[in-house]
C-alpha cells in the first residue's frame, strides 16, 4: 500500500547501520577530544549570530553522535583510560566521523543529517538531506488529533490526510493513534521525502495504515474528495524574504520547498484551507501549523469571511513556547 | 532473586491471614471482607478460599482447637508450601486444587491427639519455602510433641504468630542464645554450632524488624480489625488489614524459621536417643542449609521498609566552590552509575546540568531495579572530597562538597498523587525567536512546574521533547508522591528529603585523596583505604554497614 512511486533508496540512519568499521579506544578518544575542542571553540558565536547551537548543545550532540556510531556503549566508561588499544566496532569509519563533525561545525550541517535520524515524540525517524527535519512544535499536532479522535469514533475510524508529509512524522504519529479502521494518506511533492517516509512507515509497521502518494497538496487525492475525516499539515510558512536570514542549519541545508511559504508565507496555508473545504466530509477536522499569531489570525479571518460557512469551531492553539502555532477547525 | 522471594512470602502470608478469619467467623466478617471495594489483592484472594473453607475447616479443625501445636504437620504440607506461588499469583482458580488436596490429605490426622490446627498449619504454608526441606522423616515420631501454648478462640484477627515456639523439652531460640554455644566455622559438622549461628541470625533479624514494636503494632491492628464496625469505613479497614497482613507475613516467616530450627534440634536429639545415624546426618545437613540461608534472610530483614523494593532517582548537586566541586559532583554521579551497573540495575540519565568548564552543577539519574531505593537511601547526605585540585594551577589542596538525594519511585500506584494537567506549567528550554520551521535545534529540554506546590522537574537528556516531557513528568510524579507521603505519614524522612532540604552540614562521608588516601563513612566509621575502588562504584560495604548500623543499634528495639 505504501510503496512510493519512486525507486529512490533512502539512506540508512547511522544507528541502524551494521558495525563494519573499527578503531582503537585511544583513536576514538583522540577524535572525541578534537571534536569537543572544536565544539567548545564555538562558544556562543552561532547563538549570537543566528540563534544557532552553543557549545553545550554541540557537546551533547557529540555524545549522541558517539552513541549512534559506537556499537557497544560499554566503551564510554573506558574512554578515560590512556593509551587503550582495545578495538571498538563502529557503524562508520573514524575518518568519516572527523569529516562529519567538521561539516557540523564549519558548514553548520544539521546534526540530524549527520546521524540520519531525528528523535520525535516516541519515534526515531529517518531523515536525510532534502527532507525537512520534523520540529518539536509539530509533536503537538499528534496530541491534538488524539484529543479530537478520543471522543469521536467516526473520526477515529476515518480516512485522514497528511499533506506535505516530509519524513512521514505526522502520518506515522496519527496512524498510531487511529482505530483499527483508520487510514492515512500521506502526500508529498518530493520523491526523496516520499522514499524516506516509506522507510519510516515500514519501520513502524504501518504499511497497511498509511498510503503514500506523490503530488502537490490535494492533487493526488481526487478520488477521496469529500470523504476525508481529517486533514493535517505542516506546510511551508516562512515568508520568502525571511529565508536568507534563517539559522544556518535551516537556511543552508534544509529543503526550501518545505520552508518557503511565498511572499507572506501564507500561499500554501490558504491553498490548504480552500482545499480542505472541498475535501473534508461533514464534521471533518483540520489542523495546520503556522508561523505564529499573525498567520493564525489572518487565516481564521479568511475562513470566517472569504469562505464563510465552510468551517466552524475554529481554534488557535499555542505551542509550548506560547506562540500561537496551530489553527484547528471542523467542517460544516 | 532473594528479593522476589521475600515479596512472595509476604504476599502468600497475607492470604493465609484471611483463613483464620474465614474459618471462625464464617458469617459476618468474611462476608464483609469479600464485599469491600478496597481492591487490595488479599481480599480478592479471600473469596475462593471462603467458598472452600467451610467444608473442612468447620468439621475438621474445630476439635483440635484446644491443642494447637501443629508444627509436626510440616512434612505433610511441605509439598503445599512449594505450590503456594500459584495461590498468591493467580488467585482463585489455582488455589482450589491446592486446598482440596490439603483437605483430603489432612483428614487422617484428626485421629492424632494433637491433631492439626489451622493456624500453625497456615503459617507453614506461608513460610517462604523454608519448610520444604524440613523434617525428613518425622511422620511417625512427632505425636509426642506438645506445645505449652493454649490458643484462644477469641482472637479473630490475632497475633498468634507471636507465640514463642520451643522444642519438646522447652528450648527456645532465646534459650539457645543464652546457652552461648560456640559458633564454629560453617564447615564444622557440629549441630550446636549451626543451631547457635541460626539462632543468632534470627535474633538479628528480629532486631532489624523491630520485633517488639512489630508485636505491639500487630496487636493494635488486630484489635482494630476485630471491632465490629471496622468495615463501616472500607478504605480505612482495607489499609489496616493490608498492614496487618504485611506485618503478620513478616512475623510468620520468622516464626516458621524459628520453628524449623527447633524441629531440627528435636530431630537430632531424637536421633541420638534412637541411634538413628541417618536421621542425625539428615538433620545436621538441614541445619547447615538453614545456616547458609540465614545470611540471606538477615539481608532481607535489612530491607523490610515499605519503599525499599522500589526503583529510585538519585540526584547529585555540586556544593559551593565552582569547577572543583562541579567536577566532584560529576565524580559522585559517576560512582553511582558504576555502582548501579555492578548491581545490574538499569541506569538512565534524566537530567544533567553541566558545569561551565567541567563536571556538573546537578544531575538526576533513574535507577531501575529491585531494592534500588532500599540500598541507595543509605547514600543520602553530603559527600566531601579532599584533594589537590587539577583545576588549581597552584596545586593547592581543596575541599569540595556534593549533596546526594534519593527518591523512591512508587510502583503500585497506592500512593500516587493525582496530577491535574491544568495545574502544570510546561516550559521548553529553547532560544527565543520565531520557533517552528525557523529553528533547527536538538535542544528539547522540558521543565514542568506543578503550580500548586511549586515542585518542578526538568529533563533535557532525551533526544525528543516528547520523551523529555514524559521523563520530567515521571520525576515530577515521584517528587509529588514523596511530598505526599511525607505529609501523610509524617515520616521523618532523611531518606526521602529532597536536595534542597539537605543542609550542607549533614556530611555522611569523606573521600580523602591527599595527603593520605581514605574513604570514611562518618556515620558508621566504616573506612576503606582505596578511594579509587569506591569511586568506581564499590559502595556495597558502605551501604551495608550503614543499613545494619542504623537498624541494629537499638538493643531495646528487637
Amino acid at each position: 500500500m505504501s510503496t512510493p512511486p519512486t525507486s529512490l533508496k533512502p539512506q540508512l540512519p547511522l544507528f541502524l547501520r551494521p558495525p563494519l568499521h573499527s578503531a582503537s579506544v585511544s583513536d576514538l578518544r583522540k577524535w572525541h577530544d578534537w571534536a569537543k575542542n572544536l565544539a567548545s571553540s564555538v562558544g556562543t558565536t552561532f547563538l549570537d549570530s543566528d540563534n544557532g547551537p552553543d557549545s553545550d548543545l554541540l557537546c551533547r550532540e557529540l555524545k549522541w553522535l558517539m552513541e549512534d556510531a559506537i556499537e557497544d556503549h560499554a566503551v564510554f566508561s573506558q574512554m578515560g583510560i590512556e593509551n587503550n588499544q582495545t578495538n571498538v566496532r563502529l557503524r562508520m569509519g573514524i575518518e568519516e566521523l572527523y569529516n562529519l563533525w567538521k561539516q557540523r561545525i564549519e558548514e553548520r550541517r544539521p546534526f540530524q543529517y549527520l546521524v540520519g535520524c531525528e528523535h520525535w515524540r516516541d519515534l526515531v525517524l529517518s531523515v536525510q538531506d532534502g527532507v525537512l527535519i520534523p520540529r518539536p512544535e509539530t509533536e503537538l499536532i499528534v496530541d491534538l488529533v488524539a484529543d479530537v479522535v478520543s471522543n469521536n469514533e467516526g473520526l477515529r475510524g476515518g480516512l485522514w490526510a497528511d499533506l506535505g508529509t516530509g519524513s512521514g512524522a505526522l502520518a506515522i504519529g496519527i496512524g498510531r493513534i487511529l482505530g483499527s479502521c483508520g487510514r492515512v494518506i500521506a502526500t508529498d511533492l518530493s520523491p526523496v521525502a516520499l522514499s524516506v517516509a516509506a522507510f519510516n512507515v515500514q519501520k513502524y509497521g504501518l504499511q497497511d495504515v498509511i498510503e503514500l502518494r506523490q503530488g502537490s497538496w490535494f492533487k493526488p487525492l481526487k478520488n477521496v474528495e469529500g470523504k476525508l475525516a481529517g486533514i493535517v499539515s505542516n506546510p511551508p510558512y516562512i515568508p520568502s524574504d525571511n529565508i536568507p536570514r534563517l539559522q544556518a542549519e535551516v537556511g543552508r541545508h534544509e529543503p526550501r520547498l518545505a520552508l518557503d511559504g511565498g511572499l507572506n508565507g501564507m500561499d500554501d496555508l490558504l491553498h490548504l484551507c480552500n482545499g480542505a473545504a472541498l475535501m473534508l466530509r461533514p464534521g471533518g477536522f483540520f489542523i495546520f501549523e503556522t508561523n505564529g499569531e499573525k498567520q493564525c489570525k489572518s487565516l481564521a479571518k479568511y475562513i470566517e469571511n472569504d469562505i464563510r460557512g465552510s468551517f466552524h469551531s475554529l481554534d488557535i492553539v499555542s505551542d509550548f513556547a506560547g506562540i500561537q502555532r496551530f489553527l484547528t477547525g471542523l467542517h460544516q | 532473586m532473594l528479593n522476589s522471594k521475600l515479596r512472595k512470602s509476604c504476599r502468600s502470608s497475607t492470604i493465609s491471614l484471611q483463613n483464620p478469619k474465614i474459618s471462625y467467623l464464617l458469617s459476618s466478617f468474611s462476608h464483609k471482607s469479600t464485599e469491600t471495594p478496597s481492591g487490595s489483592c488479599q481480599f480478592s484472594h479471600s473469596a475462593p478460599e471462603n467458598r472452600i473453607s467451610p467444608s473442612w475447616f468447620c468439621s475438621n479443625s474445630l476439635p483440635s482447637i484446644k491443642n494447637p501445636n501443629g508444627f509436626h504437620q510440616n512434612p505433610l504440607f511441605s509439598s503445599l508450601s512449594e505450590s503456594k506461588n500459584p495461590i498468591s499469583a493467580s488467585g482463585s482458580s489455582s488455589s482450589r486444587p491446592n486446598f482440596s488436596g490439603f483437605c483430603s490429605n489432612s483428614l487422617p490426622n484428626i485421629k492424632k491427639p494433637n491433631g492439626f490446627h489451622q493456624i500453625p498449619l497456615f503459617s507453614t504454608l506461608s513460610a517462604s519455602g523454608s519448610s520444604s526441606n524440613s523434617l525428613p522423616s518425622s511422620k511417625n515420631r512427632c505425636q509426642s510433641h506438645q506445645s505449652p501454648v493454649i490458643w484462644t478462640q477469641s482472637h479473630y484477627f490475632s497475633t498468634e504468630a507471636v507465640v514463642e515456639p520451643s522444642t519438646t523439652d522447652g528450648l527456645t531460640v532465646e534459650g539457645i542464645m543464652a546457652s552461648n554455644w560456640t559458633i564454629l566455622d560453617e564447615s564444622e559438622s557440629d549441630w550446636r554450632s549451626h543451631a547457635a549461628a541460626v539462632a543468632q541470625s534470627i535474633h538479628l533479624i528480629k532486631k532489624r524488624l523491630k520485633w517488639k514494636k512489630l508485636v505491639v503494632r500487630l496487636d493494635m491492628l488486630s484489635m482494630q480489625l476485630n471491632k465490629p464496625d471496622i468495615w463501616d469505613d472500607p478504605v480505612h479497614a482495607g489499609k489496616i488489614s493490608r498492614e496487618h497482613g504485611t506485618l503478620m507475613g513478616k512475623m510468620k516467616e520468622v516464626r516458621s524459621f524459628e520453628r524449623e530450627l527447633l524441629e531440627h534440634i528435636d530431630m537430632i536429639k531424637l536421633a541420638h536417643e534412637e541411634n538413628d545415624v541417618e536421621l542425625e546426618s539428615e538433620s545436621l545437613k538441614a541445619l547447615h542449609r538453614m545456616r547458609k540461608n540465614s545470611k540471606e534472610k538477615e539481608l532481607q530483614a535489612m530491607l523490610a521498609g515499605e519503599q525499599d523494593p522500589c526503583s529510585c532517582y538519585i540526584e547529585v548537586q555540586a556544593g559551593a566552590g565552582g569547577t572543583e566541586s562541579m567536577d566532584w559532583a560529576a565524580m559522585v554521579m559517576q560512582m553511582y552509575k558504576l555502582w548501579a551497573q555492578q548491581r545490574r540495575y538499569k541506569v538512565t540519565v534524566v537530567d544533567e546540568m553541566p558545569g561551565e568548564i567541567a563536571g556538573i552543577k546537578r544531575a538526576t539519574i533513574k535507577v531501575d531495579g529491585e531494592y534500588a531505593f532500599g540500598y541507595a537511601k543509605a547514600e543520602v547526605g553530603v559527600h566531601r572530597l579532599v584533594r589537590i585540585s587539577p583545576f588549581d594551577s597552584n596545586k593547592r589542596r581543596h575541599t569540595s562538597f556534593a549533596a546526594v538525594a534519593v527518591i523512591p519511585i512508587m510502583g503500585d500506584g497506592s500512593t500516587r498523587v493525582q496530577i491535574n494537567e491544568s495545574d502544570l506549567r510546561i516550559e521548553r528550554f529553547r532560544a527565543g525567536g520565531a520557533g517552528g520551521q525557523h529553528v533547527n535545534t536538538t535542544e528539547s529540554a522540558v521543565r514542568i512546574v506543578h503550580i500548586p506546590t511549586g515542585v518542578t522537574a526538568t529533563c533535557q537528556n532525551e533526544r525528543s521533547q516528547h520523551q523529555n516531557k514524559a521523563s520530567a513528568m515521571a520525576v515530577l510524579q515521584s517528587r509529588l508522591d514523596q511530598l505526599e507521603m511525607a505529609r501523610q505519614a509524617q515520616m521523618n524522612a532523611l531518606h526521602t528529603q529532597s536536595l534542597t532540604d539537605i543542609t550542607w552540614g549533614s556530611q555522611i562521608r569523606s573521600y580523602v585523596l591527599h595527603p593520605y588516601r581514605m574513604v570514611k563513612d562518618l556515620r558508621t566509621g566504616y573506612e576503606v583505604s582505596d578511594p579509587d575502588s569506591v569511586l568506581e562504584g564499590d559502595l556495597d560495604g558502605f551501604i551495608m554497614s550503614y543499613l545494619s548500623a542504623s537498624l541494629d543499634k537499638d538493643v531495646d528495639d528487637q
